[in-house]
């Protein structure tokens, strides 16, 4: 059974007397440990889509089953809990607290769990040298380089050691060896971690790095590309299919 | 539980200065406005139903009910009450029977100067130490009958705008040219007297050419008011009025109640004027902040832990103010003397009086910034994440 389900998935948004479609019955499985990333051009529903699968939006048609729950179905509170316990979040403007170190950012979302203040250490020290910025736990966000932030942002994603991590452009704003040093990090949360990646990317380059590129336009899926990964070769499926498996 | 950490309120106390420095401003103005309100408010209450004595009663003309002032009674009430009213209190042979003139008189520095203000004049005999035991003797002795002797109240300096020295003992005061020496200075704290000056009745009788009284005051042992009322209903020729002195400052603090609604309204006013000025500058901060409070949600926190954290961040500003606020007021306000037509007192700077500054400010910093974080929150997730 794929980990995250989408069946008939819609967004709507009225505008005035008229709506807005950002997606569009949209079908789409995908597998356990997969490294995805999502293109197509602005207003594709990009956004849209990695914000249903992250919880922090509900859809207005169809169903989301993400580890066999129906998370379309669930509350406000409750969807702020599931948020905190399956997915990580990066952002493309990292979103750090600035008012926080980086130690306090990776923090934050531990003190959503029952875990021991010796726990929470722990695990904040694991992920900041995970993403090489152990040395850097009392810099605010303001004395980070956006490399740096970015990475900060990742630890923060990955500490409660969620299931998905989704990334909405997490590269748009670094230059290249930033962004480098970035992708190859979520690469490693993909391959050594076994983290489900599902990414937004404007960039062909970056996502190279996927195991996978969906395409969306206008709310629909309109081909994939299966990737293996790093060797070029590129498989393309009928769109109405849109499995990433 | 899911809370947000408490650095990140005090943390975010720091990131506007300016705002900071309002929100703290804001809060000193409310505490001091609310503690100096109700500090007056509390002070005139209590002077005026201090004034009165449980078991004392008032015959005073009838139809001047309302104020002892404009009243004129027979000089021989008092001997007429003393010898027909049942169960009057007396002791070592003098009975508690007090008559009075009660005069706002003009008093002068000098024999041909101008008056400095106006004071209550008491009229008195050594009975009216017994009626009013609230009264006591600080320096000095109480003035001889027939002399043109006074002795002056603790807060008479107040009412009169005069320095408390130039009204010592052995200093003079001129009324109407006439010159009356102070042999004495009392206190009778929480009361109207506290602002009086006493003087011997025959003197002030001579002052006002007059040669009734203004009223009767008796304390009563074992008679009840009803022994007073059958007394004035039986003596119809002497057309007189009988009120317990309890109810005649009731009636006096009924009077005051426009004052201090005004105090209040004024206090309310102010302090909403504040409390407006204040949130537009929450709703500025906080606006900034919406990307941040939608990353916060996003990584699972409740709109609950935020709405907390910014309260707390706002309650640490305006508990400093409040702070600030209750120390202004014991420095300043503390022993402050008002003055009203009925005399003057002394503002009541207790711990209820502070604590309810402190309430008051702590309680805006609560009430303002509740608004500005809904405000805040009001965006879906999704779009607060797209804020700038
Ligand atoms: N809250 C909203 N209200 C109304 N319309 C919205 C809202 N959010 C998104 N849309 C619309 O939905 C469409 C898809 O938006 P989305 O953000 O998913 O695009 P995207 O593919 O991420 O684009 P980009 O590459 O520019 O980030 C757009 O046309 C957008 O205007
Ligand atoms: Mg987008």
């Amino acid at each position: 059974m794929p980990l995250i389900e989408c069946r008939q998935l819609s967004k709507t948004y009225r505008k005035g007397a008229g709506t807005i479609k950002p997606l569009d019955g949209l079908d789409l499985d995908i597998d356990a440990g997969r490294f995805l990333a999502l293109m197509g051009p602005s207003g594709s529903g990009k956004t849209t889509l990695l914000n249903l699968i992250a919880g922090i939006d509900r859809p207005s048609e169809g169903a989301l089953t993400i580890g066999g729950q129906n998370i379309a179905k669930l509350s406000r509170s409750r969807l702020a809990a599931w948020r905190a316990d399956h997915v990580g979040y990066v952002f493309q403007l990292y979103n750090l607290v600035p008012v926080l170190t980086a130690y306090e950012n990776v923090e934050l979302p531990l003190l959503l769990h029952k875990l021991t203040r010796r726990e929470r250490h722990e695990r904040v020290a694991t992920a900041l040298s995970l993403v090489g910025l152990a040395d850097r736990h009392d810099h605010y966000p303001r004395q980070l380089s956006g490399g740096q932030e970015q990475r900060v942002a990742i630890a923060r994603a990955i500490v409660t050691d969620p299931q998905i991590i989704v990334a909405d452009e997490p590269t748009g704003d670094l230059d290249k060896p930033s962004a480098h040093a970035v992708m190859e990090l979520l690469c490693r949360l993909n391959s050594e971690l076994n983290k489900t990646l599902i990414m937004v990317t404007h960039d062909a380059a970056t996502a190279e790095y996927a195991d996978q590129t969906l395409h969306l336009d206008k709310g629909r899926l309109v081909e994939h590309s299966v990737q293996a990964a790093f060797s070029g070769e590129t498989a393309t499926t009928r769109p109405e299919e849109g499995a990433a498996r | 539980m899911r809370n947000l950490p408490f650095e990140y309120a005090a943390r975010n106390l720091g990131r506007s200065p300016l705002r900071l420095m309002i929100s703290v401003v804001g809060s000193v103005l409310v505490v001091v406005l609310a503690t100096s309100a109700f500090a007056f408010v509390r002070a005139m209450d209590r002077s005026l139903t201090g004034s009165a004595s449980e078991d004392n009663v008032i015959l005073l003309g009838a139809g001047s009910e309302e104020s002892i002032e404009r009243s004129e009674i027979s000089a021989s009430v008092a001997s007429q009450a003393q010898a027909s009213v049942f169960g009057i209190r007396s002791e070592a042979g003098k009975a508690f029977v007090s008559p009075e003139v009660h005069a706002a008189l003009g008093v002068a520095l000098g024999p041909d100067a101008e008056p400095a203000g106006q004071a209550v004049f008491r009229g008195m005999t050594p009975a009216a130490f017994a009626v009013h035991p609230q009264v006591r003797l600080t320096k000095g002795r109480a003035p001889n009958t027939g002399a043109d002797e006074v002795i002056v109240g603790a807060l008479a300096p107040t009412r009169l705008g005069v320095d408390d020295e130039r009204l010592s003992v052995g200093e003079s005061i001129w009324v109407d040219g006439r010159a009356l020496t102070i042999v004495g200075r009392f206190a009778a704290p929480n009361t109207v007297m506290d602002a009086e000056v006493w003087v011997p009745l025959t003197s002030i009788q001579t002052l006002t050419r007059r040669e009734g009284v203004s009223c009767v005051v008796l304390t009563l042992d074992e008679g009840e008011f009803a022994d007073v009322d059958l007394f004035v209903k039986s003596r119809v020729d002497l057309e007189l009025a009988a009120i317990p002195e309890a109810d005649y400052y009731d009636q006096l603090n009924a009077f005051y109640r426009p004052v201090k609604m005004m105090v209040w309204i004024t206090a309310v006013l102010i302090g909403i004027g504040g409390l407006l000025g204040g949130l537009n500058t929450m709703y500025a901060a906080f606006a900034s902040r919406v990307r941040e409070v939608g990353t916060l949600q996003s990584l699972g926190f409740p709109r609950r832990a935020v709405v907390l954290s910014f309260v707390q961040e706002s309650l640490l500003a305006s508990a400093a103010g409040a702070v600030i606020g209750a120390l202004i007021c014991l420095l300043l306000l503390d022993g402050v003397s008002v003055r009203f037509s009925m005399g003057a007192f002394g503002l009541l700077l207790d711990g209820p009086t502070v604590g309810f500054g402190i309430a008051a400010g702590v309680a805006l910093g609560l009430i303002g910034a509740v608004p500005p974080t809904l405000r805040c929150l009001r965006l879906p997730v999704a779009e607060a994440l797209k804020a700038t």
